[in-house]
């Protein structure tokens, strides 16, 4: 299986009025095509240093982040963003389906093929009645079902998902936890997913990657060894997930003390 | 989706305020009448309300007022979209372009409060009593009311709405178009509601003071020739004017914004 996105040795050092920060020292991990990894790390652990490299929003120190084969110099086409503020990441003056439309129409698709895309990929989170509704109309966890209809609809070959769902209530975030699962099997894209929620990352990852504190690096990565089908009720009362989160616990109790693994 | 209720309490509490300014105008004009007849101020100088209402009739039935009509009207509307026009331009090419903000920061503090009228001869040496005359203090007050509320407005751009835009591959001008600009609008939308304002100021006082065809020069007129009952109808034509183009820019804003939170209000999800 080939690697859909690779980072290798990057290095970010923050440069400004006399101060010097190295936020990430030396990162190197590989997503491969089709996978779904989950990254956990103590907080203020430079992760959105990271993902604003890997969506080339940033440009690294030293090192390099390969999309798909490609170097990433700025926003690679084949990348999509969920971002944790939908309610900022939406725009308001525009309705649902303008909203899943708007990336869209800087691909050269048709009028047609662009339709199709937008009600395929609405109707895949559940909201095929919503294109005509502005989203500050819709509840927080539909709004986010909106950003990520506006990802799927994208067409991406890698998903970076940043702390989708740290904003929205326990209930609508296990919702939203499952229609992450379905949507990765039925359409075998690659998703990297980062939060600071250990149980979540154990529940939805095939592989869990555990950063230190800051400068970063990878404090271990940890191959989460569930069956395929998760659902909330048994999975997480399985002795086997009471295990891996207890790990993935004690190496970031470990991490924020500045230990090795 | 339920709409909370507007302040003002719905439809009843609209209906009890437009009754309220209804009765508060008719005590005005009530008591302009009164005061002259009673012989509290000299009748010469401030006639009574139905005398001034009589001498409104008798302009409005006159073709040379609705020419004049006409005149301050078309230096009312080519001075603001010149200046609505040159300030959007200028607002987001300053604000876009890196550097040109903090290269023009000072020169636009010290332009901005230079008071139009202190140009009046400088209009009255290049173009006389003419169009261009009014149009070039219409368009100098009106343009930084403009400017001053693009360039905030654009300060106002969301990051996340900017990275989201950046992160799906939104060159400049597709950022400009869809964020930048509807971010801006509610500001534009402002900006175009004062400039209405003062452009109508600066017409008025440009064709009072120079002379150039128009409402301003028939009031001069009036005065000159002791038509005191017309003066004031002619004042309160510039009046209602005024009213007329706030109602208007209010209407235009509130469809233009319909998504936005000023207008929308709180929605019930």
């Amino acid at each position: 299986m080939h690697a859909s996105l690779v980072v290798s040795g990057l290095r970010k050092v923050y440069e400004g009025s006399g101060r010097r920060v190295e936020a990430v020292r030396d990162l190197t991990f590989t997503v491969d095509a089709g996978e779904l990894v989950c990254l956990v790390g103590p907080s203020g652990c430079g992760k959105t240093t990271l993902l604003k490299c890997m969506g080339g929003l940033l440009t690294p120190t030293s090192g390099e982040v390969l999309v798909g084969g490609r170097r990433v110099s700025g926003p690679p086409p084949g990348m999509a963003f969920v971002f944790q503020e939908y309610g900022r990441s939406l725009f308001p003056w525009m309705r649902v389906g303008a909203n899943v439309e708007l990336p869209l129409k800087q691909k050269d698709l048709s009028k047609a093929r662009r339709r199709e895309l937008v009600a395929d990929a609405l109707e895949s989170v559940g909201l095929a009645d919503a294109a005509g509704a502005y989203p500050w109309q819709l509840s927080g966890g539909m709004q986010q079902r909106v950003a990520i209809a506006r990802a799927l609809a994208y067409e991406p070959e890698v998903l970076l998902m940043d702390e989708p769902f740290a904003a929205v209530d326990a209930q609508t975030r296990a919702d939203l936890e499952d229609l992450v699962r379905r949507l990765w099997r039925q359409r075998g894209i690659t998703i990297l997913f980062v939060t600071h929620d250990i149980d979540e990352a154990v529940y939805l990852g095939e592989r869990v990657l555990i950063l230190s504190a800051s400068p970063t690096v990878v404090q271990e990565q940890l191959k989460v060894d569930l069956p395929q089908e998760r659902d909330q009720l048994r999975t997480r009362v399985a002795p086997r997930f009471a295990e891996l989160r207890t790990h993935v616990y004690e190496q970031i109790q470990a991490a924020k003390r500045g230990e090795p693994s | 989706m339920k709409q909370k209720q507007p302040r003002g309490g719905g439809p009843s509490g609209r209906a009890v305020n437009a009754a309220l300014g209804a009765a508060g105008l008719a005590a005005f004009l009530a008591l302009g009448e009164v005061v002259p007849r009673l012989g509290i101020v000299k009748e010469r100088y401030f006639p009574p309300t139905s005398r001034i209402a009589r001498a409104l009739g008798d302009e409005i039935t006159d073709g040379t007022f609705w020419t004049d009509l006409g005149d301050t009207l078309t230096g009312w509307a080519l001075g603001l979209v010149i200046a609505v026009g040159a300030g959007i331009v200028a607002g987001v090419v300053i604000s876009v372009v890196p550097y040109l903000r903090e290269a023009t920061a000072s020169t636009i503090e010290f332009l901005r409060p230079i008071p139009s009228v202190a140009l009046i001869p400088l209009a009255v040496l290049l173009y006389g009593t003419e169009l261009r005359s009014v149009l070039l203090l219409v368009v100098y007050a009106s343009f930084w009311q403009v400017l001053v509320q693009v360039m905030y407005g654009v300060r106002d751009v969301d990051p996340v709405a900017e990275e989201t835009a950046r992160s799906y591959g939104l060159g400049t001008w597709a950022r400009v178009r869809h964020v930048l600009w509807p971010t801006a609008l509610p500001y534009v939308m402002t900006g175009v509601r004062l400039a209405a304002a003062v452009a109508l100021i600066l017409t008025v006082t440009a064709e009072l003071v120079i002379g150039a065809p128009g409402l301003g020069a028939r009031i001069a007129v009036a005065q000159t020739s002791q038509a005191v009952p017309e003066m004031y109808a002619l004042i309160v034509v510039t009046g209602l004017l005024g009213l007329l183009i706030n109602v208007g820019a209010r209407s235009v804003e509130r469809h233009a914004l319909a998504w936005h939170q000023s207008v929308r209000g709180e929605v019930a999800v």
